[in-house]
Parts: C-alpha cells; sequence; structure tokens
C-alpha cells in the first residue's frame, strides 16, 4: 500500500502547485459538508441547556448563553411527568437488545444455511428473500396490527419486535458472508463428529464474527430509532420507546420543550458514544455487505 | 440466549406491574385526552368527588396524548376490543368516526343528561348523538369572541365600541395598520378556525340539516372572499404564523404583540393565559363584528366529548363521576373558574361565582360574563353529520390552506372542489 | 425403546438432509406470518368495508376506484418527486465525497468520516426537531438567515410545494450522506490500484481516469444504492410526520404511506387503506424491476 501511494504520488508530480489547491479546495468542500453534519448535534447541547421557551419565541440560536442556561432540563428527565422519561428509556433499551439479539441470531442461521447447504427449495427460498426485501414493512401494517391484536401483543415489546424477527436484510447479508467460509471446514467437521449445529456454533460463527459485529450495529441503530411501527404497535405513555415519547411532546395542545431538548441528547449520547468507540466496526460493517454485491 | 430469556421474563414482569392492582382502596379509573388543560380539570374534579364520596374513592389515571395519536389510538382501541380507557375525550371533528358502524363502542349517556336537559344548551348535545343517544359531553358553549390588543387600538385612535360590522372591522384594521405598522388580525390557513365561525356566524353552514352539500354556495364563497380580501387587498391581516392558532410560531408571535385582534372561541383564553403572558392586562374581549345591523354577534365553535366507552369495568361509576365533574352545578361552574369555558348549563350563568376574581378576570377583566349573556341568543347551531370530520379535514387542508395561503385556487374554486369530494 | 427413538430423531435432525430445512425455518415461519399472510389478508381487506374488526362488508372493487382522487394523485406524485429527488442528490454528491475520501493526499479523512457519519446515528424525530426550526417561518430561523446572505427574502418553507420537498430532501440527504459515502467508499476501495496507475501511464487524465474507471467499477454498488433508495423513497413516512405530524396543509408533504397511515389508522378506513398499500407495493416492484433492468442487472445474471 505504502509502495502504491509512493508511485501515484511520483506520476502526480508534475504539477505540484495545481495539486496543492486541489488538495485545499477538496479539504475546505469535506469540512463544509462535516459542518452541515455536525451543527444539529451542536445546537440540540446548546439548546438542551436553555428553557424550552427560548426555542418558542426566538427559534434555532446557535449562542452558548451561560446567563440563562442550566442543569435544570437534565433534572426534570427523572421529574417531568412523573419520569415518564426514563420509562421511554428503559423500554428503548430493551426493545433494542431484544429486537437485536433474536434478530442477528435467526438471520446468521438462515443466512448460513442459504449459504453452505444446497437442498430442494433453496433457490426460492433465496429468491422470496430478495423480493421480501423490496417490499416496504408499511404495505403490511394493517394486518399486522390486526394479528397483533389477536394475539394479544399490542403494546408488549413482542409486538414491537415481531415483524423484525427475521429481518431479509440481514439475512442477504449473512448468505453473502457466509459464501466465503472455507467449505472444506464443513467435512473437516463433519469428520470430527460434530453435529451440523455444532459446526455451525463451534467452527463457523467465530469465523462470521465480522458479519455479526456489522449486523448488530446495523440492527441496534434501526431498532433504537425506529418509528413506525412501533408507533402502531405501541399504545400507553409508560410503554412507548424513545422517538415516540419525544414525538409526543411536539404537540400543539401541551408542549414540553424542556424536556424534549434534553431527552433528544440523552437519546442519542449512547448510541454516539457506541459509534466513537467503535468507529471501525461500525463503518467496516457496512461496508461488507456493500463489497460483496 | 440466556439474555434473551432473562429479557423476557423482566418485560413479563414490568408487563404486569402495569396491569391494574388488585388491593381494595380507590377504584382507578383511566382517561385519555390531548389537552393538558383537561387533565388538571379533571383532576381537580376527582378531589371534589373523593371529598362528597368518601366511600367510593377515585383516582384518575390521565394520559395526555397528542392530538392525532390519541385518536387514532382510540379509535383502534375500540375497534379491536381491546385497550381503551375508560373515560376519554373525542374532539367534535372527529366524533363521528366513532360512531360509524352499526354498534357505536360508547357508553349513552341518556341516563344523566335527559333529567337536566331542560337546563342544558340542547345543540352542544346534539352534536355528540346517534339515534337518540347521547354519547358525549362537551366541557363549553364555545362562543366565538374578539380578543382585541387595547393598546393598539388606543394608538390608532380607535374606539372598539365603534366597530359594529365588518366592514367598521375592515376601516378599523386599516387605521390601525397605519398607526401600528402592525396587522389588525390573524387569519389561520391550515386550520378552520377562522372560515368556518365566520360562515357560522353569517347564517350559513357546511350541510343542511337533511344531510345535503352547501359548501359551495354563494354566502360561503362570499365569505371566504372576504377573508381573502382582508389579508390581500385591505391587507389589514396576515395568515397566521405557523399556520394557525395554536402553532408554537403564532404564541410566539402574539406574546410579543403581534396582531391588533384575534377572532377566536372563548375558549381561547386559557391559551392566552397559558402562552401570552406577556399580553396580560392589554386584551379585551368584545362581541364579533355583525355582517349586518342586527346580525348574530358569535358562532359556536369546537368543542370536545367526553366519553365513557363500553371496554370500562366501572361503567356506573365512570358515568357518574363524568355527570358530577361537567354537567353538575359545581361542574359547570368549574369549567368556567378552573378552565374558562362558558359552561352547558346555562342556570349557573348567573351564578354569583361567576362573577368573582379568577386568574381569566385578571387577565382579561372582570365584565367577561356580562359580554357573553348579551350574546348568549345570537349563536347558530351547526349541523354535523357522519360527513363531518371529512368536511373539517378538508377546510383544513385544502380550502384554507389553497385559497388563503398558496392562493392556487380562487374561493370558489377552492369550495366546489371540496364539496364535491363530500358529495361522492 | 424410548432411547432409540430420541436417537433416531436425533440423528433425523442432524442429517445433512434436514439440518438445511431447521436452518432455514425461522425464515420459511416469518415469511409466512410476516409477509404471506398479511399480504393475502390485505388483498382481501381491500375489497372490503371495514366497521370493526368483525364488522365487515364486501364492496369488490370500490376502493379501487376511489382511489382515482386528487388526494392520491398527489400523494403519488410527491412520493415520486421525493424519491427521485434523494436518488439525484444521495448518489453523485457521495460519490465525489468518497472519491475526495479516497485520495490518499486527504488529510482529516478519519475525522470527516465520522463526522458525516455521525447523523444516520440519529432518529428522523430528534433530526426533525433540528430542521423543522431550521426551516421555521420568522425571519430569524437558520434558513432564513442563510438565503437572506444571498438576498433572498424569508419564506413560509414548510407551506410551499417546491421549499417543503427542499426541506425533505435536506433532511434526507443530511441522514444518509454519510452511510451511502461508506458504501461508495467501499466500492472504490476494491478498485485495483495499478488500473489507475496504468491509466495514468496511457495519459488519462483525472476526468478520464473518473468516468472511465471509477464509474464503471462502482455499478454494482450504485444499483444497490439506488434499489434501497427506491424502497426507501416509495415507504418514507417518518420524514413528513418530523415535520408535519399528520397533517400537511394542503397535502404538500403527504406521502403515500402518510395517505395510507391517515386513512387506515386516523379514519379507521382499513379497507380502503389497504387498497393503497396493494397499489404502492406494485408500484414499488414496477419501478424496481424497470430499474435493475436498465442498469442490465438480469444479464449479469443470466451468464
Amino acid at each position: 500500500m505504502a509502495y502504491q501511494m509512493e508511485s501515484s504520488i511520483r506520476i502526480e508530480q508534475k504539477k505540484p502547485r495545481k495539486k496543492a489547491w486541489t488538495r485545499w479546495a477538496i479539504f475546505l468542500i469535506l469540512l463544509i459538508f462535516s459542518v452541515f453534519a455536525l451543527i444539529p448535534f451542536y445546537f440540540m447541547l446548546v439548546a438542551s441547556f436553555k428553557p424550552g421557551s427560548e426555542l418558542i419565541r426566538y427559534g434555532i440560536n446557535l449562542k452558548v448563553q451561560p446567563d440563562i442556561m442550566s442543569w435544570k432540563n437534565y433534572g426534570l428527565l427523572f421529574t417531568g411527568k412523573e419520569g415518564i422519561y426514563l420509562h421511554w428509556y428503559k423500554n428503548s433499551v430493551l426493545i433494542t437488545l431484544l429486537q437485536t439479539s433474536v434478530a442477528v441470531f435467526l438471520s446468521a442461521l438462515v443466512g448460513y444455511g442459504l449459504a453452505i447447504y444446497r437442498f430442494p427449495g433453496r433457490n426460492i427460498l433465496f429468491i422470496a428473500v430478495l423480493v421480501v426485501m423490496m417490499v416496504p414493512i408499511e404495505i403490511m401494517m394493517l394486518p399486522l396490527y390486526e394479528l397483533t391484536v389477536r394475539l394479544r401483543i399490542i403494546d408488549t415489546y413482542a409486538g414491537v419486535i415481531l415483524p423484525f424477527v427475521v429481518p431479509p436484510f440481514a439475512v442477504f447479508f449473512f448468505r453473502q458472508f457466509a459464501l466465503g467460509l472455507p467449505r472444506d471446514l464443513l467435512d473437516a467437521g463433519r469428520i470430527d463428529g460434530c453435529s451440523e449445529y455444532g459446526i455451525f456454533f463451534k467452527i463457523m460463527m467465530p469465523l462470521m464474527k465480522p458479519a455479526f459485529g456489522a449486523i448488530i450495529i446495523l440492527q441496534a441503530m434501526f431498532s433504537w430509532n425506529n418509528l413506525v411501527w412501533p408507533l402502531i404497535a405501541l399504545r400507553s405513555n409508560e410503554h412507548m420507546t424513545l422517538p415516540i415519547g419525544l414525538s409526543s411532546l411536539i404537540a400543539p395542545y401541551g408542549n414540553n420543550y424542556d424536556l424534549l431538548m434534553s431527552g433528544a441528547v440523552l437519546s442519542v449520547l449512547p448510541i454516539v458514544i457506541l459509534f466513537i468507540l467503535n468507529q471501525k466496526a461500525f463503518i467496516s460493517g457496512l461496508t461488507v455487505g456493500a463489497v460483496k454485491e | 440466549m440466556r439474555k434473551v430469556i432473562l429479557s423476557l421474563l423482566v418485560t413479563l414482569l414490568l408487563t404486569s406491574m402495569v396491569l391494574p392492582g388488585f388491593a381494595a382502596g380507590p377504584t382507578t379509573l383511566t382517561f385519555w385526552t390531548f389537552q393538558e388543560l383537561h387533565k388538571t380539570f379533571m383532576d381537580d374534579a376527582v378531589e371534589t368527588w373523593n371529598k362528597n364520596n368518601p366511600k367510593q374513592q377515585i383516582q384518575l389515571k390521565t394520559e395526555v396524548y397528542p392530538f392525532d395519536q390519541m385518536h387514532n389510538k382510540l379509535l383502534i382501541s375500540l375497534q379491536s376490543g381491546v385497550g381503551a380507557p375508560d373515560l376519554a375525550d373525542i374532539e367534535i371533528s372527529k366524533f363521528a368516526n366513532y360512531l360509524k358502524g352499526r354498534n357505536p363502542q360508547l357508553v349513552p349517556l341518556n341516563k344523566i343528561i335527559e333529567p337536566i336537559m331542560d337546563k342544558l344548551i340542547k345543540a352542544r348535545f346534539d352534536n355528540y348523538a346517534k339515534d337518540g343517544k347521547y354519547y358525549g359531553i362537551d366541557y363549553h358553549v364555545g362562543a366565538t369572541v374578539m380578543f382585541y390588543n387595547k393598546e393598539y387600538l388606543d394608538q390608532a385612535g380607535v374606539n372598539v365600541d365603534q366597530i359594529i360590522t365588518w366592514d367598521d372591522y375592515v376601516e378599523a384594521g386599516k387605521k390601525v395598520v397605519a398607526a401600528t405598522g402592525k396587522p389588525m388580525t390573524t387569519v389561520e390557513v391550515t386550520e378552520h378556525w377562522t372560515f368556518y365561525p365566520m360562515l357560522s356566524q353569517y347564517g350559513t353552514d357546511i350541510f343542511k340539516p337533511n344531510g345535503d352539500v352547501i359548501l359551495d354556495n354563494a354566502d360561503n364563497t362570499k365569505v371566504l372572499t372576504f377573508i381573502k380580501d382582508m389579508i390581500y387587498k385591505h391587507e389589514i391581516a396576515v395568515p397566521a404564523p405557523g399556520g394557525f392558532h395554536h402553532a408554537e410560531e403564532y404564541w410566539a408571535f402574539m406574546n410579543q404583540g403581534g396582531a391588533a385582534s384575534l377572532m377566536m372561541p372563548l375558549w381561547f383564553m386559557g391559551r392566552f393565559v397559558q402562552y401570552m403572558p406577556d399580553l396580560k392586562g392589554n386584551i379585551i374581549i368584545r362581541p364579533l363584528p355583525v355582517w349586518k345591523p342586527g346580525g348574530d354577534r358569535s358562532a359556536g365553535m369546537g368543542g370536545t366529548g367526553t366519553v365513557v366507552t363500553k371496554q370500562t369495568k366501572h361503567q356506573d361509576l365512570a358515568v357518574r363521576f363524568l355527570e358530577a365533574a361537567k354537567i353538575s352545578r359545581e361542574g359547570a361552574i368549574k369549567t368556567w373558574t378552573l378552565l374558562g369555558f362558558d359552561p352547558l348549563r346555562w342556570d349557573v350563568w348567573d351564578a354569583p361565582e361567576m362573577r368573582e376574581d379568577n386568574m381569566y378576570t385578571d387577565y382579561f377583566g372582570k365584565d367577561i360574563f356580562t359580554m357573553l349573556l348579551e350574546i348568549k341568543d345570537e349563536i347558530n347551531p351547526t349541523v354535523i353529520t357522519d360527513k363531518y370530520p371529512l368536511a373539517i379535514d378538508l377546510l383544513k387542508k385544502n380550502v384554507c390552506f389553497k385559497a388563503l395561503r398558496e392562493l392556487s385556487q380562487t374561493p370558489e374554486e377552492a369550495l366546489k372542489e371540496a364539496a364535491k369530494e363530500l358529495r361522492q | 425403546m424410548n432411547k432409540k427413538k430420541k436417537a433416531s430423531l436425533l440423528s433425523f435432525f442432524n442429517s445433512p438432509k434436514t439440518a438445511p430445512y431447521v436452518f432455514v425455518a425461522p425464515f420459511i415461519l416469518f415469511f409466512l406470518v410476516c409477509y404471506v399472510y398479511p399480504f393475502i389478508k390485505t388483498i382481501i381487506m381491500s375489497t372490503q368495508q371495514i366497521f370493526g374488526f368483525n364488522d365487515v362488508e364486501y364492496i369488490g372493487f370500490n376502493n379501487y376506484r376511489r382511489l382515482l382522487n386528487p388526494h392520491f394523485f398527489n400523494a403519488l406524485k410527491t412520493t415520486s418527486s421525493y424519491t427521485f429527488w434523494t436518488i439525484m442528490v444521495l448518489i453523485p454528491l457521495p460519490i465525489i465525497l468518497a472519491v475526495f475520501l479516497n485520495n490518499p493526499a486527504t488529510k482529516g479523512k478519519n475525522f470527516f468520516k465520522s463526522a458525516l457519519f455521525m447523523p444516520a446515528l440519529t432518529s428522523v424525530i430528534v433530526a426533525g426537531i433540528f430542521f423543522r426550526y431550521s426551516f421555521g417561518e420568522q425571519p430569524t430561523t437558520l434558513v432564513n438567515t442563510l438565503v437572506g446572505f444571498f438576498g433572498m427574502k424569508p419564506r413560509v418553507w414548510l407551506q410551499e410545494r417546491g421549499p417543503a420537498m427542499l426541506a425533505l430532501v435536506v433532511l434526507c440527504t443530511w441522514r444518509w450522506l454519510g452511510v451511502n459515502i461508506i458504501y461508495f467508499l467501499s466500492g472504490l476501495q476494491a478498485i485495483p490500484q495499478e488500473i489507475y496507475e496504468a491509466a495514468a501511464i496511457d495519459g488519462a487524465n483525472a476526468w478520464n481516469r473518473f468516468f472511465r474507471i471509477t464509474l464503471p467499477s462502482l455499478k454494482p454498488v450504485i444499483i444497490y444504492v439506488v434499489t434501497i433508495s427506491i424502497h426507501g423513497g416509495y415507504s418514507m413516512f417518518a420524514e413528513s410526520f418530523a415535520f408535519w405530524q399528520t397533517h400537511t396543509p394542503g397535502d404538500i408533504g403527504m406521502t403515500i404511506v402518510s395517505y395510507l397511515y391517515q386513512m387506515g389508522f386516523n379514519d379507521f378506513n382499513m379497507g380502503f387503506a389497504a387498497a393503497i398499500g396493494i397499489t404502492l407495493l406494485f408500484i414499488v416492484m414496477l419501478i424496481n424491476l424497470i430499474q435493475l433492468a436498465f442498469m442490465g442487472f438480469f444479464k449479469k445474471e443470466g451468464n
């Protein structure tokens, strides 16, 4: 790599002045887009320390004003509206854990099965996965809603995760990844007396670790931020997740902006921290699938 | 895997904790609303109830949801037979949705309404009735009035009591604009609280009592054109910032003295007190200007019916509590003292409590109720059919928006198009 | 006897013939419960007038006939132009930025990558709070101040058709730009460096190299991103919800899924909503097939 870079630089050396100019232009463009990406985070942080009435009166204001800023809004998260925010937080955490673990485990099984074995019906199943990937789940909302009502899992965690227990995208992803697994390990495992499942759990799963990392992150992000289905499947205030709870604070007949901004900051914080700690895993996770396309 | 099972167990545990307790003591009733102020009112009513009925205490668990979300959830809970609360607020423009089908999932309230019907404003109960059964109890009459900013009128040298007709109002508006640079009023362009009261006051309506659609008749076109002219021809009005009178942008605008007057139902007083504190002492309330001499000076607008759902396990208690909270003598008076609403029982209108000081008289002055009594017979009934939710939706999203804000259609075209859809 | 049975059961499940089905069983079940059943049910519902869950009436194709109304066509138009614009922005822009980020001479790459990716971590609702106020109508809001620099007058962004679409596309761009950059970056990194070197020696300039080598090599990634963008564009609801909840003035921000949501859940017009859903499904399928055919996806499969 280093050698390649060197050689490409040598080739470009002909017009050094122009090169420096473009380099600065590129840097500037990237900087502008990064500022565009980061400003909302900065704003939320600043606004979360100001009284909610400021937002209503003056709209978005990026100034740091120590005289009107305080931790009060963060205190409100524990006391405002009888501490409902903590319920939302707990629900979001539990639903994300539950949905991610179930979805990742099941789709790994299926993706692996589709990639490793040749069996009658395999192609049809894979086509089913591809077709389902193109079907927006929103179309199925009405009967799914009826189903959750009839199963008596409306307004429960089970109801929220039902349409996402074997996400087709994750199945596809695991299948693509598992295609690259060395098949001779399968035979080796069989000779050693491993069962088919033993081979999966003991030999193959450790090899699929990068795929797991990626899908766990994608699923957790999806689940943490999911809006449409939970909006329908959840009913009572204390069962709501963060996005729905927060959206319920923006209503014309009773605004709670004090709670809204600090609540939004704390809802973004864990996933941002996770991201900053594991940037490589996040980014390489996303790309494993794309490269394989 | 163990984690999964564990979290499942935790989930189960948590849900079981949320289920109603079995211990004796106060009966828990649940109540859904979309309006924080109604929660305050009901909490107070529970306190009164518990004082008067020490043997049958109530604990009210109120959930305040956003407007749409509450109505959706309630409708679906009722249709699917699970998850509905004992009591709920349903806004008048949504009510017909809950009476669809062969079997409304609401408890008829005739038992508590009929015995005192002679003391009630009957029209307000007919809004929530079907086949002779009353399903909801409103909070107020909803007389529409004009809120004037006295400071601006004085600056412009306008005497508020000389504004008799809408034409006078427009002339006064021109003076105000010239003297203060502020618009005379604001007009709702994404909601219907400007057009609808004015057409009702004019004496026309969306439907005829037999259900025929008359939204596109000449009178309605004239009213809508008049509103449009206030904005674009006379330039005394502006579209409400945020589009409607309940937007945060609007409260901010108004609180800073954005416009010299505002037409809304009397219940909007609560919004002034809560969201526009800086205008305290500056706002005076007057009847509406009339369309022609001797015409009506108000219109009955809005409303929210509180209902008891069929899913309640304490039907009798819920119904009796609702009666005590809203249509008993004390309850009716409380709708005024706590919420600033015009009570549904006219027999309390001259009660001494109505003249006492409260936060509304502090804000608006003392003569509110005298003024209200003056115009009580100048309120036309409005016709409500099962197409009403669609009609209001079309008024908000299409008619007012396209004719007053977007200007993509003339008032006539906008009304014709909406009427056509209503007739389908 | 019992032991034997157990053993034979075990070996049955463990046989390489059965095992694959055990592995894929969760998907089969899921497919039946969450796709096949709802799909059939939606078709049935679309022929009904539904008053309550157990109170229905068959009305044939009436729901589909009712679809021929201005609201639906408006929603279709809004959704299509949203999809169109998001693709127009979210394919070229991230490709260019990815090329910049892939340039070994660029400084601060890791910072830029992280910064651009951060928005993908937030929910639409949280992002919507910021953008709703940025696009507010007071002259002091962020966007109005910004256009003020260019001498433009303040606008009521969220109540006009064009500006409202702009707001939606900006929100979408903010959230997904970083993700698409990552996709394209991975595509770029898979292109062997030697090809560029060979081209450079042949005297190809930067433009030539970009159009002759980079773009064609990125084709599979572009197909992938276009496919998910069509999917995301046509099923868009959350962005519109973040700006207007469910009442958008003049239907300017009402998408097909918002229409479905409003009809189904606001008005409990489930049968009609089901007809909207089925129609949407066919539209998405059709557009995806056209797109894939256009990109030559099937030709490749044929080989």
